[in-house]
């Protein structure tokens, strides 16, 4: 089987089972298919680009190398979800971050570094003028979510850019479905209190 | 001032409303309701703008960088099945090696199925002889180990153990609070580390 156009047509547990009977290119396809969600999230959550890639590859090579144990009666997303949300629940724990930089990580030590790990804003815009407000508001976003609760973060994250349902959030996140709700809707208000003042302007 | 109908929308209704389904009578109230409308107003554009965060993807090669690191699962029979496939189209050789040996164990099993057919008799006798072979094997061992255990030095003991119900379930005792001491132990010894990996290194 070619590598894009069939598996493309499958879904998600069917490459898994591709997978599991020894098809190294099923476990690119399914590589393929989360890289950039799973990574955007660590990204979001930890807010360090290097650090971000680390736990997507944590992420990835702890799922793969445990494809015989993942359960197909549930979502393969929402397992690598909850894997991913784990390893970055985990690091935050273990160290309190800075706010966020837009200008690149807040570990990074040369100006290289820092270009190296600046996010990476620009993929829709189409001018100067729209680049400016995109990243002034794009920014502000990004560190109003900064800046919320760990929790929360991961809520909002996975209902409004990841778009999953309020039960596979709480199926990733092991909460009941009331707190998730509960969470996201605080965490719109934190946000909406965060970005008052760009709406008045 | 035209009072609103109802009151104003709890967080569900705001829920509501963005999957479009809000009630008639929450319609009604948002309709009428500036501080309501604001609300809704503030709610898309906020979920807007979180919708049109940037995309992100890892650096280039990270695909390469995680199967480097996986190990594809190989299913014993596939694995199996593969290398003697391998190993019988290696060759002419090989080929008429494997051949041979296909018709050898077809040649086998279809002997045997015949011997069996044509001594159905032979074969119960045989099967007699060996069922009262195994019962009287198990007897003797049965016989041997009771009788060890009767000529240990500490049989008397026990026997008079056994005797005091009181005493014989003090020893029980001891010895279930024994065996658990040794599970937890042997527990805590043989307990995997939780801590977990910080960075994967490339």
């Amino acid at each position: 089987m070619a590598d894009t156009p069939e598996w493309v047509r499958l879904s998600d547990q069917e490459v898994v089972l591709a997978a599991r009977a020894g098809r190294e290119a099923a476990y690119r396809e399914l590589i393929r298919r989360y890289e950039r969600p799973i990574f955007a999230l660590l990204f979001r959550m930890v807010r360090d680009r290097e650090l971000a890639e680390d736990l997507a590859q944590e992420t990835f090579i702890k799922a793969l190398n445990a494809i015989e144990s993942y359960r197909p009666e549930f979502k393969f997303s929402s397992w690598i979800f909850k894997i991913a949300n784990n390893a970055a629940i985990d690091h935050l724990r273990r160290r309190e971050l800075d706010t966020l930089s837009l200008d690149g990580s807040p570990h990074a030590e040369t100006p290289e570094a820092m270009q190296a790990t600046a996010l990476q804003i620009g993929a829709r815009q189409e001018s100067p003028l729209d680049a400016v407000e995109a990243k002034e508001l794009g920014g502000a976003i990004e560190a109003a979510i900064g800046r919320l609760r760990p929790e929360y973060r991961s809520c909002i994250l996975l209902r409004h850019v990841e778009g999953r349902a309020y039960e596979e959030i709480a199926e990733i996140l092991d909460l009941p479905l009331g707190t998730v709700k509960t969470y996201i809707h605080r965490a719109r208000n934190e946000l909406r209190l965060a970005l008052a003042h760009l709406r008045e302007a | 001032m035209t009072p609103v109908p109802g009151p104003h929308l709890t967080p569900e209704d705001l829920d509501a409303w963005l999957a479009g389904a809000l009630a008639p009578a929450a319609q009604t109230h948002l309709a009428g309701c500036p501080a309501c409308q604001e609300r809704v107003d503030t709610e898309r554009e906020i979920i807007a703008l979180i919708e049109g965060l940037p995309l992100m993807s890892p650096a280039a090669g990270f695909t390469d960088r995680v199967m480097a690191r996986v190990a594809v699962a190989q299913p014993l029979r596939v694995s199996t099945l593969e290398l003697l496939r391998r190993r019988a189209l290696a060759s002419r050789r090989s080929m008429a090696v494997a051949a041979s040996l296909l018709v050898l164990v077809a040649a086998s099993m279809a002997a045997s199925v015949i011997w069996t057919l044509g001594h159905q008799a032979t074969l119960a006798a045989l099967g007699g002889w060996l069922g009262t072979q195994a019962g009287q094997a198990a007897w003797l061992g049965l016989r041997w180990v009771a009788s060890n255990f009767i000529e240990q030095p500490w049989f008397a003991d026990v026997r008079t153990l056994a005797a005091s119900p009181g005493r014989l379930g003090i020893a029980a005792a001891l010895a279930l609070v024994a065996y658990l001491s040794g599970v937890l132990a042997l527990r805590r010894l043989l307990a995997l580390p939780t801590q977990r990996v910080a960075h994967a290194a490339v």
